[in-house]
């Protein structure tokens, strides 16, 4: 259905994006994965034909997004990052506007009937679209991109800044459209993409990094070979049993909790788990387990590890692997932060600062 | 082009603009006819019209500034672009909203004619042909000031750019007629003349080379608008 071939964006001498190739079959659904700034946004962009690409060649349902434009862009349904709404419109005036502006030919009102039942807008079809909350703004952004019942759906981060019920609603509204259409969702929440998507495209300065299904992305994310441990016991001795244990690979020291307690986090080989042997290790050297917490790696994470071995890994390399592990081959051992502050604050992304202060103010 | 034409109208008088531009046109013009004709008991007209072209120099930034710039700002120009609509059915469509109001401003002028014609014989053909000649020299005015709302995001910059491109129009014009010796610098401010080729119908001469003149910078201020859209897919 899209056929995306050496697309390649320049914004004065910085390339957006760099020669990507990627192909998405019809009734697929794609997640496009990527940080703020790796290209997403630009790449679907040039999909729908708001911009142009400096070099290579978009097909959507074999035709051309430059030379057969018109054609194209009624196929395709877009909800950009900011959902182009108009704050003064009524949801009726709006989405009667996007009819006539689409062209669609499906009969008016019973069209944009079911349009707004697709997406929950039914309640709300009267009122001023300024006056409504995010979530129903997103909506209404949904409800536009449907209409004309297009083959294609691009959605930009389509719940960026809703709240978790919100988020929820529309990820479950986005799973129904997709049963009947071909989808491409862009967002940088791994998640998300997991929950949605039947493979991801995983996109980072341009260039495309791994090409995989969720499933095998979230092996490799699985936790169980990243760990964060308290213990207590002789910092030194704890370290060596840790660094023994088979399958570890880096050990991290972070900073003093209790009177010689000290965190670590312990990464191990991909598919390993090394809870039972550490658990046994450590009760037999009489150091006390005071907690133990399977540590997500981060998409942050990823994309290091993905661009590590060289910033323009093409796809084929990369294919089926976000595979390629990312964990140094021999043990190693980091010292504690010079700083008073947590391991968590020192030195791991945001989600995970996130998951230690939460079970910290439990604690 | 209908749908962007519906919505403009629509969006015109949802806001104060529509019935700011109208109220203004109106006031300022029906109080110098007042004074100009009513309270000297003149019945030629004509002389009120290069006042409009006064006019619209102040307002018509009022009813271009946001025609691109808000759709920019809103990223509503990413509906509008990604739409079957070509990027002539979108210009086209802001203008003739545009253009529809400046004509329902000049419909309420009509008043005059007809007061005049209660208390004398007027010079219709003159009356008519000062009326084509207005309409096609707003035309030109609004599309002037479409293309430079395509130019920024900000409503506020591009009313103080069309103003200051007008003002900067009526000067040239003033300073071509009176100061101006050489003979190709006043052929190329001609260019621009959008004021003193007025002159011939102020005089109740239909001149057709300033209807094409008027009619001509409009086109190249559409095509010129269509271009500095296509130009942001390419940027």
């Amino acid at each position: 259905m899209i056929e995306v071939s050496g697309l390649t964006k320049l914004y004065g001498k910085k390339k957006a994006v760099d020669s990507i190739s990627f192909t998405v079959g019809e009734g697929e659904v794609v997640g496009f994965l990527g940080p703020n700034g790796a290209g997403k946004s630009t790449t679907m962009n040039m999909i729908t034909g708001y911009l142009s690409a400096t070099e290579g060649s978009i097909k959507v349902g074999g035709l051309d997004v430059l030379d057969d434009a018109a054609l194209v862009r009624r196929k395709i349904g877009y909800l950009p990052e900011q959902p182009p709404l108009y704050m003064d419109m009524t949801v009726d005036e709006y989405l009667d506007f996007a009819y006539d502006l689409k062209k669609a030919s499906q009969p008016r009102s019973a069209h944009l009937a079911e349009v707004c039942k697709m997406v929950g807008l039914e309640s709300v079809r009267k009122r001023v679209i300024g006056n409504l909350s995010k979530g129903y703004k997103q909506r209404v952004g949904l409800a536009q991109a449907l209409i004309g019942n297009p083959e294609v759906l691009i959605l930009d981060e389509p719940t960026v800044g809703l709240d978790p019920i919100q988020i929820i609603e529309i990820r479950n509204m986005i799973k129904e459209l997709g049963k009947e259409r071909t989808v491409i969702l862009s967002s940088h929440i791994l998640p998300e993409v997991q929950a949605i998507c039947e493979r991801v495209l995983v996109i980072s300065n341009g260039v495309i990094v791994a090409d995989d299904t969720p499933e095998h992305l979230s092996s490799l994310l699985s936790g169980e070979h990243r760990l964060a441990l308290r213990i207590a016991g002789e910092k030194e001795k704890v370290l060596d049993i840790l660094s023994g244990l088979p399958s570890v690979q880096r050990v991290e020291v972070g900073a003093e909790r209790e009177l010689g307690v000290f965190d670590y986090t312990v990464e191990s080989a991909v598919g390993s788990d090394i809870r039972r042997g550490l658990f046994f290790a450590l009760a037999e050297a009489q150091c006390p387990i005071y907690m133990m917490k399977p540590l997500d790696l981060s998409l942050e994470d990823i994309f290091l590890k993905l661009t590590a071995d060289g910033d323009t890994a093409s796809p084929a390399q990369t294919e089926g692997a976000a595979a390629g592990s990312p964990i140094p081959e021999q043990p190693s051992v980091t010292p504690p932060p010079e700083s008073a502050e947590t391991p968590a604050a020192a030195d791991t992304p945001v989600e995970e600062k996130a998951a230690l202060e939460k079970e910290e103010s439990a604690q | 082009m209908k749908a962007i034409l519906k919505r403009e109208l629509r969006a015109y008088f949802t806001s104060p603009i529509g019935y700011a531009f109208l109220a203004i046109f109106l006031l300022v013009m029906n109080l110098t006819f007042y004074f100009y004709n009513v309270k000297n008991s003149f019945a030629d007209i004509s002389a009120l019209f290069p006042v409009i072209l006064l006019v619209f120099m102040v307002i018509v930034p009022i009813l271009t500034m946001r025609q691109f710039s808000e759709e920019f700002k809103l990223r509503t120009d990413q509906m509008l672009l990604t739409s079957p609509v070509g990027v002539w059915g979108i210009v086209m469509g802001k203008f003739l909203a545009s253009f529809a109001v400046l004509l329902l401003a000049l419909v309420g002028t009509l008043t005059w004619p007809l007061i005049v014609t209660m208390f004398s014989t007027p010079d219709v053909a003159s009356i008519v042909g000062n009326y084509a000649a207005i309409t096609f020299a707003g035309a030109a005015f609004l599309s002037l000031g479409l293309f430079i709302s395509s130019l920024t995001e900000s409503q506020v910059v591009a009313a103080i750019t069309t103003f200051s491109a007008f003002f900067a129009i009526f000067l040239l014009d003033t300073a071509s007629a009176n100061y101006i010796s050489i003979p190709w610098v006043r052929t190329v401010v001609g260019w621009f003349s959008l004021f003193s080729r007025y002159d011939s119908f102020s005089r109740g001469v239909f001149s057709l080379a300033d209807v094409l003149f008027y009619l001509s910078f409009c086109g190249v201020f559409l095509f010129l608008t269509t271009r500095a859209l296509e130009k942001k897919r390419w940027s």
